[in-house]
């Protein structure tokens, strides 16, 4: 296969994420420093940054997983340059403004932005409309962006074509690669969870501007549709690679077929309705929706664990693999989305979620299958594109070196939301009252922990950043 | 727009003076203190979010109260040394304007005056030691190992994948096949099976269903109102008597009837072993109806899960089982 080079913004993303990533890190270790009790002149910083942390988290792997995507499929059709710059523009804007409501206006309605919190807060009221403002830059240039990318697959490929519908016929042609395929879903359904986001923030602004207030069981409804499908998106966008890739390091093909097509036409529907597990709690809402909740939520693990899990592990079973920092990266992502799924899964059990819901097994969950998963998927092509820019000589000691410090730090912090979690410790408590102090001791373990996977990412930095700089500075 | 903590009082300062308000006027004080003040601040109860206003009129004059309560946004713009005093010792969290007018400033002060001398309007909670963690309850202890066991078989099924790489050899297509479809009929089967063994579960309660106590929880930032009326406004909190303690016999069927004055809360129920035995949400508007059956007596708690901003982990209430 041909090495194709890297755009100008492709780079520009690499850049942004390797700077903002650790920084977001630091900001997490300092929260459960502060939840071990340390730092306690700072403790008020607790929930702005938290809010920091979480958007921020989202907000870099989003677009760096849309950078990734986007790069590897020019391969394939041609997303527009022009949205590429536009994309990157309003989202170091977004970002502006996110630092500056955080910093200068404290405010801290947590990523998800419940309504009403944003308006009744301890935070000035400029400061919840500078986020709202964020958040609108930031979501209609994402709309855009994977508006054009869509657009950019329907120029070589029909909807029917791009969604695999021939292969479910029984033709294999035209050839569709499974990552056109997968980000065509991931797409179709990130612009219905951005289009709610939109609804969502009008609904903001009009009460903001007129005074209307909105039903807060819709809105917990909109919210939830729009964050939940947009984070399990970023993950699916990362097993898009994952496809492409694997298959290089491998020496094996990994092709559509009926049953990958099928598979995916699955999770298009299933992913809008697993959302309904965040309202588990909501007593009011209908009940049927909540059983749907779980359904969905117990059917998505079909598709991911019997078609992609498997067929990742037949690609690479006894295998003349080229491991590296890359493959190594990729391979240990899918074990990640498997284990934090397995979490995933157990806590969309209605009756587990009872026990769970708002625990440290939230946070548990998502932080596996989104840092040992989409992370270690995102970076692992970073690393690969570097290195196929570059074919500069791999240090193997300090690629091992690297991954044996982010796996153990990574699954150590795990591991202490977990027991805590299991423990009843709520998430997102700056102080752990008496009867849960013990949630402190879990909290200074999980800050040491991530900052030996800081550690290991700092050495992947090495590794990388010296490709990076060197595609960029050729002569150098 | 901002809370306070700091204070609805940061009132204090010595002075003089403070006014002493006819009785009408520290009445209506009272059920505006309890409507806008209480969540984050006591009298006589010890510090919450913001201090503990015991004799605050005694130590700040009438006049910095009464600027501060109407319009604390400017006294904090100001950099009142006084404001920068208290936002130092309470984390920086402070008071939002309440939106009072002059007069029921005069009749929250009014009110702060007479209680000021007054014995404590409630014992302070007792300080609690740091609790190490209980035993693990079955339900919590079931999910936990069953989360370990199946991560155990994704290790070893990955770590065998990558090892294999080790003796490279072809294949056998077909036979992975077979399998998947075994994987993929094990798989429906153990989720349908899953689904239909647990959806019946859930805590929701029937239209019909009948409890031996309705208790209403109205949820504000940064406590609970228990009742046995219900709450559905700030207006309510003075019209509608609270129970001050919340006593339950052991053995009865309790619905919880939960809402939320403010923002969403959550309202998490903590049995004596210190974890989640039920929970629902608390938000603005709705009744969720929360049914169980208390039969250990021992000491619970209700802590806040859902996040609800700067006193969210000091969001709590007990209640007793007995």
């Amino acid at each position: 296969m041909t090495t194709t080079r890297a755009s100008s913004e492709t780079l520009y993303w690499i850049a942004i994420t390797f700077v903002l990533f650790p920084i977001l890190t630091a900001v997490g270790i300092f929260l459960r420093t502060v939840q071990a009790g340390g730092l306690p002149g700072l403790q008020s910083w607790f929930y702005p940054l938290m809010t920091l942390h979480g958007v921020g988290m989202v907000g870099v792997w989003y677009v760096a997983a849309m950078a990734a995507v986007s790069d590897r499929l020019s391969r394939y059709v041609s997303p527009s340059p022009l949205m590429g710059r536009i994309a990157l523009a309003g989202t170091l804007l977004g970002v502006a403004l996110l630092l500056v409501c955080v910093f200068a206006g404290r405010f801290a309605a947590g990523w998800y932005f419940l309504y009403p919190l944003p308006f009744k807060g301890e935070w000035p009221q400029w400061a919840a409309v500078t986020f709202l403002l964020a958040m609108t830059v930031l979501g209609a240039t994402w709309l855009l962006w994977s508006l054009d990318l869509l657009r950019a697959i329907a120029a070589r490929y029909s909807l029917s074509q791009a969604l695999a519908w021939h292969y479910l016929a029984g033709r294999s042609e035209p050839e569709l690669p499974p990552a056109v395929l997968i980000t065509t879903v991931s797409l179709i359904a990130a612009v219905a969870a951005l289009l709610s986001g939109v609804v969502l923030l009008v609904l903001f602004y009009v009460e903001l501007l007129a005074g209307t207030a909105s039903d807060p069981l819709l809105m917990k409804n909109l919210t939830f549709f729009f964050g939940h499908t947009l984070v399990n998106l970023t993950l699916y966008l990362g097993i898009a690679l994952v496809y492409d890739l694997l298959p290089v390091y491998a020496g094996r093909p990994w092709k559509t077929n009926r049953i990958v097509a099928t598979s995916w036409n699955c999770v298009l529907l299933i992913v809008l309705f697993a959302y309904f597990h965040h309202m588990y709690m909501d007593f009011v809402q209908p009940g049927a929706l909540q059983a749907i909740g779980q359904i969905a939520s117990y059917a998505s693990a079909i598709p991911a664990a019997v078609v992609t899990i498997f067929g990742a592990l037949l690609l690479t079973y006894r295998t003349r693999m080229r491991w590296n920092l890359g493959s190594t990266l990729i391979f240990l992502a899918l074990a990640g989305w498997a284990i934090g799924g397995v979490g995933a899964v157990i806590d969309s059990t209605i009756s587990a979620n009872v026990r769970l819901h708002n625990t440290l097994w939230v946070p548990a969950h998502f932080h596996t299958y989104f840092l040992a998963g989409v992370v270690f998927m995102v970076i692992g092509y970073f690393y690969h594109r570097c290195q196929e820019l570059t074919d500069l000589p791999e240090n193997r000691s300090v690629q091992r070196l690297a991954v044996l410090l982010m796996v153990i730090g990574a699954y150590g912090f795990f591991a202490m939301f977990y027991l805590a979690g299991a423990y009843s410790v709520p998430r997102r408590y700056a102080i752990y009252p008496a009867e849960l102090a013990f949630g402190a001791k879990y909290a200074g373990a999980a800050a040491a922990f991530a900052a030996t996977f800081l550690l290991g990412f700092i050495l992947y930095l090495a590794e990388t950043g010296k490709r990076w700089l060197r595609v960029v500075r050729p002569g150098q | 727009m901002r809370r306070i903590a700091s204070l609805v009082v940061a009132i204090w300062l010595t002075a003089a003076g403070v006014a002493h308000a006819e009785g009408g006027a520290a009445a209506e004080g009272e059920s505006l203190f309890s409507a806008k003040c209480t969540a984050c601040h006591s009298i006589g109860g010890g510090a919450r979010v913001g201090p503990d206003l015991q004799g605050v009129t005694a130590r700040r004059s009438h006049e910095w109260l009464a600027r501060f309560i109407a319009a604390p946004d400017q006294l904090i713009a100001a950099k009142d040394p006084i404001v920068v005093e208290l936002l130092g010792q309470y984390n920086q969290i402070a008071m939002p304007n309440l939106g009072l007018t002059e007069d029921e400033v005069g009749k929250v002060i009014a009110y702060l005056a007479e209680s000021g001398t007054a014995p404590p309007a409630a014992a302070p909670r007792p300080a609690v030691s740091p609790m190490a963690e209980p035993e693990l309850l079955a339900p919590q202890s079931t999910i936990l190992v069953l989360f370990l066991a199946l991560t155990a078989v994704i290790t070893i099924v990955f770590a065998a994948v990558a090892s294999s790489t080790r003796a490279p050899a072809a294949v056998d297509v077909e036979r992975a096949y077979a399998l998947r479809r075994v994987l993929f009929f094990t798989g429906v089967t153990v989720v349908t099976a899953l689904l239909v063994a647990t959806i019946p579960l859930a805590p929701y309660v029937t239209a019909d269903a009948r409890a031996d106590r309705v208790v209403y929880v109205a949820a504000r930032q940064y406590d609970f109102v228990f009742s046995d009326e219900p709450i559905t406004s700030a207006a309510d909190l003075a019209q509608v008597p609270r129970i001050s303690h919340l006593e339950i016999p052991a053995g009865t069927l309790v619905e919880f009837r939960v809402t939320s004055l403010d923002v969403t809360h959550g309202f998490g129920l903590y049995g004596p072993e210190r974890q989640i035995i039920a929970q629902t949400q608390a938000m603005p508007g709705y009744f969720n109806r929360l049914l169980l059956r208390l039969d250990a007596p021992a000491q619970y708690h209700v802590f806040c899960l859902e996040y609800c901003a700067s006193g969210h982990h000091l969001m709590r209430a007990d209640l007793t089982v007995k």
